[in-house]
Order: C-alpha cells, then sequence, then structure tokens
C-alpha cells in the first residue's frame, strides 16, 4: 500500500509540469521546428512553398542582410550598456537611499507601463522631433551641427527609444539583488577596514552581479530583435533585423527568407548569452 | 566613573567613555554613559532588551554617532572616525559573514584592505583558524557550515586584525544551549590566551558572570551597577539589579541602627555596612538560595526569620524550589540544594530564616 502511494507521489511533479510541457511544445517546439523547416523551403505565395533544403536563405542572412544583422547586435548591446549605466545608479539609489519613499520610487518606475509601448515610443518622435527642446538644446551647446544636426532618423534615436523602453527590466533585477543584500555585511566591510567605495566593489558589486546578469539579459534579447524603435524612430539607414523579417514576412511574404533570418538571429543570442552565462559564471545566477 | 582590575600594558586604559549619549528623536537610548575599561579585560555590558547595550557597543564601534559625549580608544579620541579608522573589530549578532567569499578570504578580508602581502596573509588566516578550531574549512563558504562554526569564523575574522578590542554583539544568541556554554568557554580561553580587551553584549546574566572580570548593568540607558559578577550579585544595589540578576524576595520597612521592622512587625538584621548612612524607610532583599528552611521553634534557625506555610515545592533535581506563604509580607522564593532528605510537603510550617550579612539594601 505504501509502496503504491510513494509512486504516486513520484509521479506529481511530472503531472504538474505537464499542462506547461503540454503548452510549450504546442506553441513553442512545433513552431520552432515548422520555422526550421520554413527556412529551407523555396517558392513564393502563388506557386506554393516546397522543402528543397535552399540553405542559400542562410547565406543571404550574412551577406545581403550583414549591416542589418550588425546593427541589431550593435544597437542591442549598445543599449544595454546604456541602461546599465542608467538603470545601476538607479536600482542603488532606491535600495539605499530610498527609505520611505522606496515603493513609491517603484511605482513611478513601472508607471510607464501603463500606456501602450506604441504610444511611448511616438511621443519619443516628439521629443527628439527636430525642432524640438532636445534638439535645440543640443544645438546651443553644439553636441549637434546647426546647419542640419537632428536626432530623429539617427542611430541615436533607435538607441534612445530602446534604453527608454527596457530601463525598467534592468532596473527592477538589479534593485531585487541590491535589496537582498544584508546590510549588516556592509557595516561588517567598515568595520574591516573598508572605504565606502571598497567596500562597494568588493560586497555590494559581487552580491547584485545575479540582478545585474538578469537585467543584462532582459535587456539585450529582446532589443537585438526589436524594430518598432527603428520604424519610428530611425531611416531606413537604421533598419534591424527585425525589420527585415517584418518586411519579408508582411510586404514581401518570403516566408522562407524571414525564417531563416529569424533562425539566424535567434542562433546568434543564444550563442552569445551562453558565452556571456558563462564567462560570468552560473553560480551568481542563482546566488 | 568605575574602572574594571585587570593587567594593564601601558597605563592607557583601552577604552574610555564620557558622558556617552544617544538620542533617536525622542527616545533616549544611551544616557550619560561613563566608563573606564582596561587593557586585557573581558568586559560585559548586560541589561534587558532596548537597555541601550547594543547602541553603546555600536558607538564604540563607530556604527553609531554619538549625539554627545567622547569615545577614546587608548587614549585617542575616535568619537569622529568611522569604522574602518577605528582599531578595533567587531563580530556580528547574525556573524554578517560574506556569502560570496570563501571562509580564508572572509578571515583575510580585513588583512587585504590593509594591504598585507599574500605570504603573511596566508600564515596570520592559518594561525587564526588553529584557534578557533577550523584548519581545513578555508576552502569551503560560510553556508556549507553550522551556526556554531560560521560564529567561529566570526570572532576568527575580527581576531586575525589584532584589534586593541573586541566587541561582539551578542554573538552566542543563535546557538543551542549546549553550543552555547561551549562557546562561552572558548570565548574566555581565547580572550585569555590573545590578551586582548573584549566587550560582549549580552542579555544573558548567567553568560555575563560566566564570562566577564566586570559586568556593567545597563537599565533605561543608563548604567545602574557595575562590577564583577559576586560583587554585584550579593550587593545588586538597586532593585532592578537585584530582579535581573538572579533572583530576589523584596521586603520594604523602617531602619534603626541594624534592625528593620517589617510589615507584621518582624524584624530582620542587617550588617553595619548595609546599614551605614540609612535610616527611616528602607528597601531589603534577600536572594533565594541564602534563605534555609527550618521546622518552627528550631532554634538552629538563622536570626532572621520569617514564619510561613509552603505552597509550592518544586524539585529540580540539583535544588528544590520552594514558595513560602508569609501572612504580612507574601510570598517568599526559596531555593534548597538537595544535600539531606529533609523535604518539606504542601501546606507544612515552616520558618524560613538567613543570616545577616545575606540581606541587601537597595534604592529603589
Amino acid at each position: 500500500m505504501a509502496a503504491a502511494a510513494a509512486r504516486r507521489r513520484r509521479r506529481v511533479p511530472y503531472l504538474l509540469l505537464l499542462p506547461g510541457l503540454i503548452y510549450l511544445v504546442i506553441f513553442y517546439l512545433v513552431p520552432l521546428i515548422s520555422l526550421g523547416r520554413m527556412a529551407l523551403q523555396s517558392g513564393n505565395l502563388q506557386a506554393g512553398y516546397e522543402l528543397t533544403w535552399e540553405w542559400d536563405n542562410f547565406l543571404q542572412v550574412f551577406t545581403t542582410y550583414r549591416p542589418q544583422l550588425l546593427r541589431s547586435l550593435g544597437y542591442s548591446v549598445g543599449a544595454t550598456l546604456i541602461t546599465l549605466a542608467l538603470g545601476y545608479p538607479l536600482a542603488y539609489a532606491i535600495a539605499f537611499r530610498g527609505g520611505r519613499w522606496k515603493n513609491l520610487f517603484l511605482v513611478l518606475l513601472l508607471m510607464p507601463f501603463l500606456v501602450p509601448f506604441l504610444l511611448r515610443t511616438l511621443a519619443w518622435r516628439i521629443i527628439l522631433a527636430d525642432q524640438g527642446v532636445v534638439v535645440e538644446t543640443f544645438k546651443a551647446i553644439g553636441i549637434l551641427p546647426d546647419a542640419d544636426g537632428r536626432l530623429l532618423a539617427t542611430g541615436w534615436a533607435v538607441v534612445a527609444g530602446l534604453v527608454y523602453a527596457f530601463l525598467p527590466f534592468m532596473t527592477l533585477p538589479i534593485y531585487v539583488a541590491l535589496e537582498k543584500i544584508d546590510r549588516s555585511l556592509l557595516e561588517a566591510a567598515g568595520d574591516l577596514y573598508s572605504k565606502p567605495s571598497t567596500a562597494f566593489i568588493k560586497v555590494t558589486w559581487p552580491l547584485s552581479l545575479s540582478g545585474v546578469i538578469s537585467g543584462t539579459l532582459l535587456t539585450a534579447i529582446p532589443a537585438a530583435g526589436d524594430y518598432i524603435n527603428s520604424q519610428l524612430l530611425g531611416s531606413p539607414a537604421q533598419t534591424m533585423m527585425g525589420n527585415v523579417v517584418e518586411s519579408k514576412f508582411l510586404s514581401i511574404v518570403d516566408y522562407p527568407s524571414a525564417a531563416a533570418i529569424s533562425i539566424t538571429l535567434m542562433i546568434a543570442i543564444v550563442v552569445a548569452v551562453v558565452l556571456y552565462v558563462r564567462s560570468v559564471g552560473t553560480e551568481e545566477l542563482i546566488a | 566613573m568605575a574602572t574594571g582590575s585587570g593587567t594593564d600594558k601601558d597605563g592607557v586604559p583601552a577604552v574610555e567613555l564620557e558622558g556617552l549619549t544617544k538620542r533617536f528623536f525622542e527616545f533616549i537610548a544611551v544616557e550619560d554613559v561613563n566608563l573606564t575599561i582596561d587593557d586585557g579585560h573581558f568586559f560585559a555590558l548586560l541589561g534587558p532588551s532596548g537597555c541601550g547595550k547594543t547602541t553603546t557597543l555600536r558607538m564604540i564601534g563607530g556604527f553609531e554617532e554619538p549625539t554627545s559625549g567622547v569615545i577614546r580608544l587608548h587614549g585617542e579620541d575616535v568619537t569622529g572616525f568611522k569604522p574602518y579608522q577605528r582599531p578595533v573589530n567587531t563580530v556580528f549578532q547574525s556573524y554578517a559573514l560574506f556569502p560570496h567569499l570563501t571562509i580564508f578570504e572572509n578571515i583575510a578580508f580585513g588583512l587585504r584592505r590593509q594591504g598585507i602581502d599574500d605570504a603573511e596573509v596566508t600564515k596570520r588566516v592559518g594561525a587564526v583558524l588553529e584557534l578557533v578550531q577550523l584548519t581545513g574549512r578555508d576552502r569551503q563558504r560560510p553556508r556549507q557550515l553550522s551556526g556554531g562554526q560560521q560564529q567561529r569564523v566570526a570572532v576568527a575574522r575580527a581576531l586575525v586584525n589584532h584589534p586593541r578590542v573586541l566587541l561582539l554583539d551578542e554573538p552566542l544568541g543563535a546557538l543551542d544551549l549546549k553550543l552555547r556554554k561551549e562557546m562561552q568557554i572558548e570565548l574566555k580561553r581565547i580572550q585569555q590566551e590573545v590578551g586582548i580587551t573584549f566587550i560582549h553584549v549580552t542579555h544573558d546574566q548567567e553568560e555575563a558572570m560566566t564570562m566577564a572580570d566586570t559586568i556593567a548593568v545597563m537599565h533605561g540607558g543608563r548604567i545602574e551597577r557595575m562590577g564583577g559578577a559576586t560583587e554585584i550579585y550579593e550587593d545588586p544595589r538597586t532593585e532592578f539589579v537585584a530582579g535581573f540578576l538572579g533572583a530576589s524576595n523584596m521586603m520594604g520597612g523602617r531602619l534603626e541602627g541594624q534592625r528593620v521592622t517589617v510589615v507584621g512587625g518582624i524584624v530582620i538584621h542587617i550588617t553595619a555596612a548595609a546599614a551605614a548612612n540609612r535610616s527611616g524607610a528602607v528597601h531589603l532583599g534577600v536572594r533565594p538560595e541564602k534563605i534555609r528552611l527550618h521546622a518552627p521553634n528550631d532554634e538552629s534557625a538563622a536570626p532572621n526569620r520569617l514564619p510561613g506555610k509552603v505552597t509550592d515545592a518544586s524539585f529540580i533535581g540539583v535544588s528544590t524550589h520552594y514558595l513560602i506563604e508569609n501572612p504580612d509580607l507574601g510570598e517568599l522564593a526559596v531555593v534548597v540544594q538537595n544535600l539531606d532528605d529533609r523535604r518539606f510537603a504542601l501546606g507544612e510550617e515552616v520558618v524560613a530564616a538567613w543570616q545577616p550579612q545575606h540581606t541587601f539594601v537597595v534604592s529603589r
């Protein structure tokens, strides 16, 4: 009797996993395989698609669309670094100096999410507009040339949009990691002859690393696949892989090509993430 | 200002606190604390929660800024100094071991900040690991160690820096009874071996009496009584100390000469020393273990006698705890060591008696 009960108990975790697994298989694995198949096909919407093992689709990604590929990765890395530079001090200030207003600050940080992403990005169109305050100020200071200086339709606008969009994704994980740090550890560091800056480098930063990794992954991965910011704030000269996929898929209706680009981008991101996580050490992820 | 006895290395006291006060808005946590702690001394700050002992310790360590007063370490005024500028180290209540570092690096932390070279660091860390009996665990992480072991690492991490004063903030609180008793002896041994000044904060009076050379009992932000364990136990001088350190039976009466007449007309005798400079209304106390029980009319009983009836008798093993009800004075607690077979039964009429020198006078 006890043996049967034990067997049933062992199965329970798997049964609990089953709904989630089924969901993942249907809505993730199957589409992924389908995408893979699609990438190796050729044809068009009228004649139909045939699995012809068209590896040329992948080759195209690295030749024709190399600028977009590099730009996607480049903008993503750039936006991630800037977001980190802004998000870490923000998280630190809220965690260590927030006091009674901690929750208020967190709410302020998250409030933009009440507004749809598209509208927020459109708002940036207005902020960075050619005769707007920002551009005029930059011209006055000398950062932009007086004659034809603009921010819209430049890479800077796209990166700025990306930074703004992903700032909460970077800040919150870092805040959580910082919040978890036992304050007596910092007192101990001071007791052991560390100036505040040393205590930060030796204690706070290493213990916040798991938050930094989460934040950077949550920013870099979606940013690499983004196309809205490029579409609304950039020009055709700033197109990213996402834009190419969008046009291939929706306008030109060249599914195999779109699929090949998507898969390439996905593999590129996975490889980058694996290298990144390994170099920092997975122990930090579960710290 | 009272001093503690102990060997002076160079005549300068290890710690001097003058008029130390800490106020948090309206709440006065520490009020006008004055004390001198000699070098190489084991000093305890004892008191209930909220008495200000931890705040005082934190001010010595530099983690709290005093509202007023002076803190001197070996003659140097360190009142404005940050913790990393003071030659003291702290063992925190929660140990505060760095979870992301190995035991070795935890202990070496302070040494590295002082720029000590690798060879010397290795040597010193090895020595202190041996002192706390944790050799071989240097590559492990804090989470792999038990509570008692973590506590010893915390002590090692502080001691390795050779501080002139070691501050301990209720370091044994999280340990179980047996381990706590072991660590009390361990810490005392370490202190005597290393010879530096220990300032130990605790709410456990037994712990303080076991380990410390001098105890300062704090109450409501002030030091109420300071001295060696025996001295403050037998002569508590205030009702609070009498009740906090062990138990006492308290009674009020009128003093004339060396005789105190208490409620009910009974006369309690006190020593000349206790009666000195006192007259009129006084409050007396006597410890339960100083009282012996006799059958009524037993002439061998000590001079201070209170008749009563046994209302409770609990056999504890080492001793029997009695409650004796006296019609005028109420309940008396009596602790009798189980030496002879004479046990007193519930309801029995007895006489509780004690010697005059065991009566202490307190000021309210």
